[in-house]
Parts: C-alpha cells; structure tokens; sequence
C-alpha cells in the first residue's frame, strides 16, 4: 500500500510557484475573484485544453459541479513525439498519468463522447449515459484521417518504410525506428509528405525532414540518399517569413521539393506512393478549403513514386461525433470540419453557453500546446462572465509557438498570432525568432515539457 | 512573457533536478561546516592550484553543457547563445570551486597533523 506523502510533488510546485509569483504579483491579483455558481459544467476531453481548463475552473468556481469527459488514463505530452521519432527522447519521457493532474473536486468521466445534443444541452456517452451541461466547454482535440489516404493505416507505421510521427507514441518510436532502418541501408529515397487540412503542430512534417536531414549528414552518406518533399499547396508554413526560410533552407540542403500534390494512396508492399495533383488553382492552395468530399474526386491526375522511407500526414478534422453535432461550422471555410467559434472569444457563434479551445476550434493557425496557453485564460474569463450574464471580455489574440527545429541540436523559435499577416510576436526581446539557435533548442528540449506541465495545473 | 510566468516555469523544469541541487547544497554546505571547525575562512583562503583546477571545470562546460542538451559547440551561434553558455560555465567554475577550495584546505590541514 503506498503511503501518502506530507507533501506530493504537485503541492511542491505550487508552493515554489506561489513563492515565485507571490513576490511579484501585487495582493489583489493573488485573490483571483471566485464565483459562486450552482452550473453545471462539463469540459469535453482531457487533453492539453481540456486539462488546463479543469484546472483554472477548479480554482475559479464555487459550488457547482465540473465534470471532465476523458478516457485515457495517460496523458501524453504530444510536442515531445519530434523529439521520440528524431531519436533524441524515449517515449517513457513524454508520458503522465492523468490522475496527476487531474483537480479536486473535478468528477472525471472515464468514458468516450458519442454526441453532442446543443439544443437540449445534453452529451452522450459510449456506455448510452446521458450528461447534461449548462455550460460546455469543447476540448476534444483532433481526430487523424488515415482512412482518407487509400491503403494506409496507422497499424502500418514502423512496417514497410512508413513512419508518421501523428500515429501515436508508439508510432514515433516506431518511426524512429523506419528512419533507422533506411538510415542502416546505406541509401535510397524518402518522401516527406504534408496534409491538406489544417494539422495540429504544422511544423512537425517540416521537423521531421530536418532531423532526418540532421542524421543523414551525420550518417556521412548524404549523397547516398534522396530527399524529397510533397506538399499539398504552395506553402509549407502558414507564418510568411518561415516559409521562404523554409522553401530556401530545404534547397540548400537537397531537398527536392514537390508542390499541389496530395498523397491519395499508398501500396505498403510495393513501398509506392500515389500523389493526386491537384494543380495551383485547386482550393488546395488554402489548405484550409479542403472538404473530405474532395478526397473521392475522379479524373484527378496523379503520379506513382517508389520510396524506401516514407513519413506519412494525415488529413486532419474534429472528431466525427463533434462534426455530426450542430456546433460544428455551417459555412465558411471551416464549413463542416471544425468547431464553430468566434477565433478571439472562442465562444461558440451560436450557441453562448459553449466555448471551444484547443486544436478543435476553426481557426486560421493554433493547433499547439502554446495556443493552449494563451487560449486557457481567455475562456476562463469569458466563462465566468457568460455564466454572470455578461459581454466576454477578453480576446485571443492568436498566439501560437512552433520551436521550428531546423537540425538535431538547433531551433527557431518562430511566436506569431493572427494581426498583420501572422507577424511575429516573440516572448523575449533578447531571442530573435529569425535566428537559428542553441538557446531555442534547449527551451524546446528541457523548458517547454515543464511549462506545458504548468499550463495543464492551471499556473501558466 | 511576465517575469512571474518565467518563475513559474523555471520552478516546474527544476524540479526534475531538485535532488541534484540538494546534494551540491548538502555537500558544499557540509565541506565548508567541516572546514570552519578546522580554522578554514571562506574570504581569506585562497589556493592557486585548486582556482585553476576550478576555472579548467568551468571552461569544460563550454563543451559538455551543449552535449548535455543533446547538440553541440557548433550550433550555439547567436549572441544569447554565447551568454547562456558563459553562464553556465561560470556558474559551474563557482560550484566547482566551492567544493575545491574546503576540500583543498581539509587536505592540507590533514597532510599537516
């Protein structure tokens, strides 16, 4: 039987961050208004966005009842998978238990949501349990569309020459393990694809290439092997500056780059690709068009290419269950595929008493654990003053982060938000988001799991 | 980013560490408690071998703290690179040195009895 600690890690770091804070902040921000409520609040999914929102309710509330819809018992710290199929962690590094994090005081529904009933204010759930909810806060993440590419399915990552470092833990590690294979083979061909959908971390396909890149020039055999990059539009980063950088660093270093083709198809065991070109007036120039309909278009031209490695995106959208409800977006372009939010309020356009947060939301950018960040607050304000009957105050302002790793050893780290075409906007004057550096590295390798950690308690 | 925010951060990545920095604390404290009960001062003790030995720890981490971090020398590149990497190496020649020096005059007080 395990005894219970005078003090468990949890509490400690809220007392050092108390300290830290406390001697900073001025009385009145450490007493943090709390609300006396008798809602009903339910907080659909546990992940980076749900969690953190459980956490800062927690706090904020009194009485009433939160409840937090999530299954999974481990928690997974997803910007850690780059760093797993890169070779540079061990999966065991990116995994909690949810318990850990989880609040006091938070009933915790171990089951999945099957539906979303905004009308009645009702969810359903696998075991048929109707939850019903004054308030709702949708954080369920995204949902991986292999099935949308012919041929491929998560089980296959780590077989064949496929890696996709989306699959899941395992499959990072198991494309780890693909890179290393073909690595150990002593040349041949890889393609790196992208998505024509909106994908949480953006910059993971292009991090991916570059630390493949990083251990094929360690490898002292780059010229034994072929780099190619086939992206669905014109674009391979939505933040202008880092795309030329991008576009001009990957032909620096052989990379042939591939633009309007979509991978529709693959045969595993021939190790060949189909690609679907879809051409510069295709609405696949902004990924954010792309409906699955147009996934079944006939008379598409296409090319076959054979490959001895291959790290596979998926097409990305809500979960079916979020897509089937009437909170997803009727019109605009994310029209059937994301969650219908105001992107600065992130409260539902139709339904007030909802708010979204996290990769769920239809937005332009913010599908990162940083947007998480800067989201949480936001919704947190904006809650209680819906819940007291008044306008939201606060705004997001579309913060998003991608520590563009551009070599194992070497980072930017690329801050932007929605103003003035996703300028940037850097955390810290002395750290230029233009510049490749060691700093930006160590922040992604040893500072951004504790303030990801941070952020789910509520403290960041 | 504020400065609280920063702390608050700092306080969740050391905390992995925190074993480590109560064993420097424990053993530096514990040196230098041994030391004084045997006549060592802190700011009138100097010995120039133990400093040098100190300073060549210091400097070693310009390699090893990259290397710690999974990269290397050749990508601290930017001008905060170089500061963080100095610090770094300053604050380990001042660890090491804190160790040395009581360490060094326990030697010596123990040659001489």
């Amino acid at each position: 039987m395990q005894k219970t600690p005078l003090l468990t890690r949890r509490e400690l770091l809220k007392v050092g961050s108390s300290l830290g804070i406390g001697s900073l902040l001025p009385l009145s921000a450490l007493s943090a208004n709390t609300l006396q409520t008798q809602a009903r609040i339910v907080i659909l999914g546990g992940g980076a966005a749900g969690m953190a929102m459980a956490n800062r309710l927690a706090k904020r509330l009194q009485g009433g009842t939160i409840t937090l819809v999530e299954p999974r018992e481990t928690h997974h710290y997803q910007p850690g998978w780059t760093l797993v199929a890169s070779g540079v962690w061990n999966a065991d590094k990116t995994m909690r238990p949810n318990a850990q994090f989880m609040p006091r005081g938070v009933n915790w529904v171990r089951k999945h949501a099957t539906g979303i009933d905004a009308d009645n204010k009702r969810i359903t759930l696998t075991s048929g349990e109707a939850l019903e909810y004054d308030f709702l806060v949708v954080a369920t993440g995204i949902q991986l569309n292999y099935h949308l590419i012919e041929g491929m399915t998560p089980e296959l990552v780590g077989q064949h020459g496929i890696g996709s470092v989306y699959a899941s833990i395992e499959g990072a590690s198991r494309t780890h393990q693909a890179i290393q294979t073909w690595l150990n083979s002593g040349h041949g061909k890889g393609i790196f694809t992208a998505a024509p959908t909106p994908v949480k971390c953006a910059g993971a396909p292009l991090k991916m290439t570059f630390t493949t890149l990083s251990r094929l020039e360690a490898s002292g055999q780059r010229d034994a092997f072929k780099v190619d990059y086939m992206a669905p539009g014109a674009g391979l980063f939505s933040q202008p500056w880092v795309d030329e950088f991008v576009k001009q660093r990957f032909d620096d270093q052989g990379v042939n780059r591939r633009h309007y083709y979509r991978l529709s198809a693959i045969d595993p065991h021939a190790r060949q690709a189909e690609f679907a070109f879809v051409g510069p007036e295709s609405e696949f120039t902004s990924h954010h068009e792309l409906r699955e309909a147009e996934f079944r278009r006939d008379n598409q031209p296409s090319v076959i290419a054979d490959y001895d490695f291959i790290h596979v995106v998926p097409p990305m959208s809500a979960h079916d269950f979020v897509k089937q409800s009437d909170l997803i977006a009727q019109d605009g372009p994310f029209r059937g595929e994301w969650l219908d939010v105001d992107i600065h309020t992130l409260q539902h356009n139709r339904y007030p008493e909802v708010f979204g947060i996290g990769d769920v939301i239809g937005a332009p950018i913010n599908k990162t654990a940083a947007s998480v960040k800067a989201q949480a607050p936001v919704v947190e304000e904006n809650l209680l003053a819906v819940m007291q009957g008044k306008t939201p105050p606060a705004q997001h302002t579309g913060y998003t982060s991608c520590p563009m790793i551009t070599g194992i050893g070497k980072a930017m780290l690329v801050e932007f938000g929605y103003a003035d075409n996703f300028a940037f906007m850097p955390s810290f004057p002395f750290i230029d988001p233009t510049d490749e550096s060691w700093a930006a590295w160590v922040m992604k390798d040893r500072m951004l799991q504790p303030a990801y950690y941070a952020v789910l308690e509520g403290q960041a | 980013m504020t400065i609280a925010g920063a702390i608050t951060i700092l306080t969740y990545a050391l905390a992995p560490f925190m074993w480590l920095l109560i064993i420097v604390v424990i053993v530096v404290t514990g040196l230098h408690l041994l030391a004084y009960l045997r006549g060592y001062q802190i700011t009138r003790y100097r010995h120039r071998r133990t400093t040098l030995l100190a300073l060549i720890i210091g400097l070693t981490a310009i390699i090893w703290v990259p290397w710690l971090t999974h990269s290397s020398l050749g990508y601290v590149a930017t001008l905060f690179d170089w500061v963080a990497l100095l610090g770094a190496a300053a604050a380990t020649f001042l660890v090491a040195l804190l160790i040395l020096q009581p360490l060094s005059y326990l030697i010596s007080f123990h040659n001489d009895q």
